[in-house]
């Protein structure tokens, strides 16, 4: 079931101008991404930390998302190591785990559970109405935040058909295997998902031009940074600046 | 199909991103304000798709059905499929704000791609030849998706080829299923509802 | 009850989907000011069809149509048309497409070149009318069944149209709400037609009923829909009744109440 378990709350971060946590989140991601010194990446990774603490979100539903983040991680630790060449940390059996690799391997670990976790504090804290409001307010062209709220209004009702379309399967016996019978009952499902999909757009587009649709997207809802945002804006790019301040620094 | 945040290097992710942008200001410049309900609801759906788990042996694999939306969508298929991987970024934060534009490639390019290959042999005569272009659409868009994901990989990281393989091995199996599945599923729409594959007005040209 | 003007007329409608049987038949129909017409038929006899022409989302395939005393053929007609008449569609789910209540309310008013504030207290008035005002920042998606029509009802009210087309607006709603729809539907000033299978419903909202019957609407044939009370042996198990005409016609009624 599609769920946004992080968008509704009452949090300083909840209530702060998703415009601005928008623009943070991005540029936060991108310093991130691109820094490399350790303490530049354990510093992101403490601010991220601060950022989930200011949402007080859910930390179960947090852990499930670090742990999807991290599983592919894992993997990473697993290959990597081990397919490098270069100066060997260590041996097992004949294999030699390269120091070059370890050092990737750790930076990419610290990288990914920051942006992960500055990302649910930052982003997966608004619903996406909004999310598609302050895009548009950000200049992201009309027409693609009109398609982007289309797709979120629809995403629901779709995922409805799909279980429908699956229980009628289900309750005439259908057990998936792997064989050409299950792909194809997967198939017609898809195929119909699609079909009803094309079908219900029809009726949608129906719909707007009863209601005298103009090729024209409105956005009524407006922000306001407010103080909060201000100070919010201010205390995050300080943060930004000595992430890569120290990145700079430690690099040169 | 998407590759996680801070693995790829700055010259790859605002590569991906630059040829993200581009796609997707074609696709939107071929969408007629009339279809943003059907491109939407399109989106909708192979984000839907992209939820269900067809067993595989012991395992089970997701579809990702993007050859599909491309038969369905052409260039529209970028804006769509962004659409689609922004969702889920925001709902199970599966790739993020930098790796969007990579991750929009990797998925949207090779749908593109598939358009122009083989929706023109959709509506060919014998039955075998629109089976054989459906499944290659379906294990095609599959393949080069990973080849994608490999290069940005590669870009990044030379040593990374490793894991580069991996991936395109991985995604073996999921080729031939989506082949099948893509196979079946357009055998199923040119059944119940041909005119939803643009090649369908164009078939008696061919 | 046809002292007012005419509002809408289809003249010799027919009209049949690409492929199939026709579906309407040189259809003629009269809505006039005041009117609040019933339509009740089997499924299939053409009756959304009818709305979507009136609509201009269908073009008929002969027959004239004439709206506010204009003939309606262009798109460019339409615009007009779908400014004066709202239509309520039969799903919610396709009438609602934005994703928060106010946003879908004020749709309408915005694509009528309403200033944005404007559009907003329309909106607003429009909730508060139907009982809805507290609900502007719900999800469409997330309401219940009964929310979603008035919501979607809402957003037709919200143009100020001068008719309305409601497409079985009373169907899978609790009793409550049915009720309250009711009551709602009562109230209004605007003209309408009605679709509805349920005759509870359509009697309690409509002063006319008609029917359908291959591809017309019987205007000849005023419904008038009423109940008897009569007791037979095993009268309590379900039965079913045929007047002499039917058995005459060796036909089914052409409704039975359940």
């Amino acid at each position: 079931m599609i769920s946004e378990p992080f968008a509704l709350g009452n949090s300083p971060l909840h209530r702060c101008d998703p415009r601005i946590r928008l623009v943070s989140a991005a540029v936060y991601s991108f310093v991130v991404a691109l820094s490399h010194e350790f303490q530049a990446l354990a510093a992101a990774l403490v601010l991220s930390m601060v950022l989930l603490s200011l949402a007080r979100l859910q930390v179960r539903e947090i852990f499930k998302r670090l742990a999807v983040v991290n599983g592919l991680v894992v993997l990473l630790w697993l290959v990597i190591p081990f397919t490098f060449p270069g100066e060997a940390l260590f041996r097992i059996g004949p294999l030699h785990a390269s120091r070059q690799a370890i050092v990737l391997a750790a930076q990419i670990t610290l990288k990914s559970n920051a942006i992960l976790l500055a990302f649910i504090a930052l982003v997966a804290t608004m619903p996406l109405a909004t999310l598609g409001h302050a895009l548009n307010q950000l200049r992201v062209p009309d027409k693609i935040v009109h398609l982007l709220l289309m797709t979120y209004r629809y995403v629901f009702v779709l995922d409805q058909e799909y279980q429908r379309l699956m229980r009628a399967v289900k309750i005439r016996g259908f057990q998936p295997a792997t064989n050409l019978h299950t792909y194809r009952t997967y198939a017609y499902v898809v195929g119909m998902l699609f079909v009803r999909a094309a079908e219900r757009a029809e009726r949608v587009q129906q719909a707007m031009l009863c209601r005298g649709f103009k090729r024209k997207f409105y956005c009524l809802q407006e922000f306001k940074a407010g103080r909060g945002g201000v100070i919010f804006s201010l205390l995050m790019s300080a943060a930004l600046l000595g992430i890569v301040a120290i990145e700079l620094r430690t690099a040169l | 199909m998407h590759i996680s945040e801070g693995v790829l290097s700055g010259p790859v992710l605002l590569s991906g991103a630059a040829l993200a942008a581009a796609g997707t200001a074609i696709g939107l410049k071929k969408l007629d304000y009339d279809q943003i309900a059907k491109a939407g609801m399109l989106s909708g759906a192979f984000f839907v798709a992209s939820l269900i788990h067809v067993p595989l042996g012991p395992m089970s694999v997701h579809l990702i059905m993007n050859g599909l939306v491309g038969l369905l969508l052409g260039w529209a298929a970028f804006p769509a499929i962004l659409v689609a991987l922004a969702l889920q970024a925001v709902f199970f934060q599966f790739g993020g704000i930098t790796a969007l534009g990579v991750n929009t490639t990797l998925m949207a390019l090779p749908a593109v791609f598939c358009y122009f290959a083989f929706s023109p042999l959709l509506f060919h005569r014998r039955p075998l030849v629109v089976l054989a272009a459906a499944f290659g659409c379906g294990f095609l868009s599959v393949f080069l998706s990973g080849v994608i994901a490999s290069m940005a990989l590669m870009f990044t990281e030379e040593n990374f080829w490793s894991v580069a393989a991996m991936v395109v091995a991985a995604h073996v199996p999921i080729m031939i299923i989506e082949g099948i599945v893509t196979a079946l599923c357009v055998v199923f729409l040119k059944k119940v509802q041909p005119s939803m594959l643009p090649a369908y007005s164009r078939k008696d040209g061919l | 009850m046809t002292a007012g003007k005419t509002l809408i007329s289809l003249i010799g409608v027919s009209f049949s989907y690409p492929g199939g049987q026709p579906v309407l038949r040189n259809l003629d129909f009269n809505l006039n000011s005041g009117d609040r017409v019933g339509i009740i038929a089997p499924n299939g006899s053409g009756k959304t069809t009818l709305f979507h022409l009136i609509m201009g989302l269908l073009k008929p395939l002969s027959g004239r149509i004439e709206i506010f005393g204009k003939a309606v053929r262009e798109e460019n007609d339409f615009a007009e048309v779908r400014r004066r008449i709202g239509l309520l569609f039969q799903d919610a789910d396709d009438q609602l497409f934005s994703p928060t209540v106010l946003e879908d309310v004020a749709f309408g008013p915005l694509n009528l070149g309403k200033p944005k504030d404007e559009a907003i207290a329309i909106a607003r008035r429009t909730l508060t009318f139907l009982g809805l005002s507290g609900f502007e920042d719900r999800i469409t998606f997330k309401l219940s069944g009964g929310e979603k029509r008035l919501v979607s009802l809402a957003t037709v009210l919200a143009m100020e149209p001068e008719v309305l087309l409601l497409d079985e607006p009373g169907n899978g709603l609790d009793v409550r709400t049915r009720a309250a729809l009711v009551e709602i539907l009562r109230g209004l000033d605007q003209s309408y037609i009605l679709i509805s299978h349920e005759l509870d419903f359509i009697t309690a909202t409509t002063n006319t009923v008609y029917t359908m019957q291959n591809g017309k609407i019987r205007t000849d044939q005023e419904l008038s829909v009423h109940q008897h009370v009569h007791a037979h042996p095993i009268g309590s198990c379900p039965h079913e009744h045929c007047t002499p005409e039917d058995a005459h016609r060796a036909e089914p009624p052409l409704i039975t109440e359940k």
